[in-house]
Parts: structure tokens; C-alpha cells; sequence
């Protein structure tokens, strides 16, 4: 059932279309990349003040409400971008373990990040941000991080991408 | 001259910690992690800067104000970048000096888009003090965002040419 359509996807004509020239491959990476780093710098940046690291004057949901619509823009360029790369080897990564695996990290990674902005303002108006907000934080970067390590390897371990 | 950088790449190409680096399976993905983690850093905070430059986001925090909470991770960002590509290049240091596409990264792309993000950052509070973000503002946070575009487009052709 999955594979019959992971098969139809690769086959769908405008995934054989994007994928056969060169030109739209690297336009692809480049947009997957760019959106990717807009999206875990913007992140990370207010996971890490939330930690204590940055301007002591400065708080979390304050720069978040600066720069979430550059990570929410980095979210979607990047999702969008990283399923036509997908797309476009779908039946390779069928038995891929590697990127399933790095599916649900980025998956676990967007909802702490949706819990976070959900809740940063909030815990401005408190003494001291919670010390779960902190752990959750801490997660969002190392599952962030990990996103990336498991992105970099699965060529390296599995021969796809 | 370019003999003398020929062979101060293959005698950083030839050191111990390289040689190693380059004949282990598990080294190098960690390596490349590290130069896209710094990445995400520098280029998050940079396009959430030059974003406010454009004038995303002005009703809430200055530029000058931004730029200041930004600064420190943004710089984080960069040093963890350039230790994590320095060590990607002296992996293949001969080879990517004589690559066009990484020729025209570090020669050209990168030290311009650099100038232009230090010349920004010191006259954030400059254009902070104006009523409205000046024009040579828009202009110069459109065109940091373009060239840092540019250093993605040249570093993913890297393989291509």
C-alpha cells in the first residue's frame, strides 16, 4: 500500500518532470538548505535565550514574535523542498530505516517548536521562564541538531539522497 | 603563488588529523553537522536581520535592538561555521581550490556578503534613530540577503562543476 504510493509518486509527472533536469535539483537543494538554516537558526535562537545564552535584557517571546515568520517561512520552504527531493527517490526510501527515523525527529523537533511559541509569551510575564520550558527548549535544539546529523548520514549509511 | 597554496592544501590535506578524518566512516557526517549547525546560526540570524531591515516585523523591536540581541549567536554561529567547513575543505583541499564554483564562494561571494553584514550591524543604530527605515537600509538588507543567497546557490554547485 505505502510503496504502491511511494511508486506513484515518483512516477507523478511532475516529479519525473522536476527531477530530470539538473537545474531544478540543485534550485531544490539550494531552497531545502536555505529554508533549513532559516528555520533552526530562528529556532534556536529563541530556545537558546530561553536557556539564559544571549542579550540578558532581551526575552524569549520578544524575539520570538521578531522572528517566527522567518522560521515558519524556513518551515515551509524547507518541507516543501525536502518532500519533492523525496519525491522524486520515493521507492528508495522505502526500506530507508535512516529516514524514517529522521521523518519522526523532525516531526517530535515542530511540535516543540509549536509548543514553545505557543507558550513564550507567557513565560515572559513569569519571574523565571519554567525549568520544563527549559528542558523543552534543550530537546528542541538537540532533536534540531539531530535532524541535521541524521540528514547528513543517511547518504553516508544507506547510499540514498 | 597558486603553486604555494597547491601545496599548503595538500600538506593540510596530508596532516594526521585530516588523514583521519577522511578514512573514517563516522567522522565526517558529525563534521558536516557542525558547519550546518553554524550555518542555520549565521544565516537565521542574518535573513531575521535583513528581513527587519526590509521592514518585516517594525512595529515591534528596532533594528538597532534586533541587531543587538542577535549579535552574540550570530557570531557564535559564524565561528562554528567556519571551523566546520575549514575542516570539510582540508579533506579535499586541492580539489576545492581548484573548483570555480568554490573559487567564486570564498573569493568573491563570501568576503562581500561579509563586508556588507559588518557594515549593517554597525549602522543598525544609525537607522534605528530615523522615523521610517531609510531607503539605503532596504537596499543594503536586500542585498545582504541576495548575496548570502548567492553563497548557497555557489556552494551547492560545488559538485556540479
Amino acid at each position: 500500500m505505502l510503496f504502491a504510493a511511494f511508486n506513484w509518486l515518483e512516477h507523478n509527472s511532475w516529479i519525473v518532470a522536476i527531477d530530470s533536469t539538473a537545474v531544478e535539483s540543485a534550485v531544490l537543494l539550494i531552497v531545502h538548505y536555505f529554508g533549513f538554516f532559516l528555520l533552526v537558526g530562528s529556532i534556536a535562537v529563541v530556545n537558546l535565550r530561553l536557556l539564559g545564552v544571549g542579550v540578558p535584557g532581551e526575552t524569549a517571546g520578544r524575539l520570538g514574535k521578531q522572528i517566527f515568520s522567518t522560521m515558519w517561512t524556513g518551515l515551509v520552504l524547507s518541507l516543501l523542498s525536502g518532500f519533492i527531493l523525496f519525491a522524486g527517490s520515493a521507492t528508495q526510501y522505502y526500506n530507508n530505516q535512516v529516514f524514517y527515523l529522521k521523518v519522526l525527529i523532525v516531526l517530535l523537533a515542530i511540535v516543540c517548536t509549536v509548543i514553545i511559541q505557543w507558550n513564550v509569551s507567557s513565560w515572559d510575564r513569569l519571574p523565571a521562564v519554567p525549568v520544563w520550558a527549559k528542558w523543552l527548549a534543550f530537546v528542541s535544539i538537540a532533536l534540531w541538531i539531530g535532524a541535521i546529523l541524521i540528514g547528513v548520514e543517511i547518504p553516508g549509511l544507506t547510499g540514498v539522497g | 603563488m597558486y603553486n604555494l597554496l597547491l601545496a599548503l592544501c595538500h600538506w593540510l590535506q596530508n596532516t594526521p588529523l585530516v588523514l583521519w578524518l577522511y578514512g573514517s566512516n563516522w567522522a565526517y557526517p558529525p563534521v558536516q553537522a557542525t558547519h550546518f549547525t553554524g550555518l542555520s546560526l549565521w544565516i537565521g540570524t542574518n535573513v531575521a536581520l535583513d528581513l527587519r531591515l526590509l521592514g518585516l516585523g517594525k512595529g515591534r523591536q528596532t533594528i538597532a535592538e534586533l541587531s543587538d540581541a542577535l549579535f552574540i549567536l550570530n557570531w557564535a554561529g559564524f565561528a562554528i561555521a567556519i571551523l566546520g567547513g575549514f575542516l570539510l575543505f582540508s579533506v579535499s583541499a586541492t580539489g576545492y581550490v581548484a573548483n570555480p564554483a568554490f573559487r567564486i564562494k570564498l573569493g568573491i561571494l563570501l568576503p562581500v556578503a561579509l563586508l556588507l553584514h559588518i557594515v549593517n550591524q554597525r549602522k543598525a543604530r544609525v537607522w534605528s534613530q530615523a522615523a521610517e527605515t531609510p531607503v539605503l537600509a532596504k537596499v543594503a538588507g536586500l542585498a545582504e540577503l541576495l548575496l548570502w543567497l548567492s553563497v548557497a546557490i555557489a556552494a551547492v554547485s560545488i559538485p556540479f562543476v
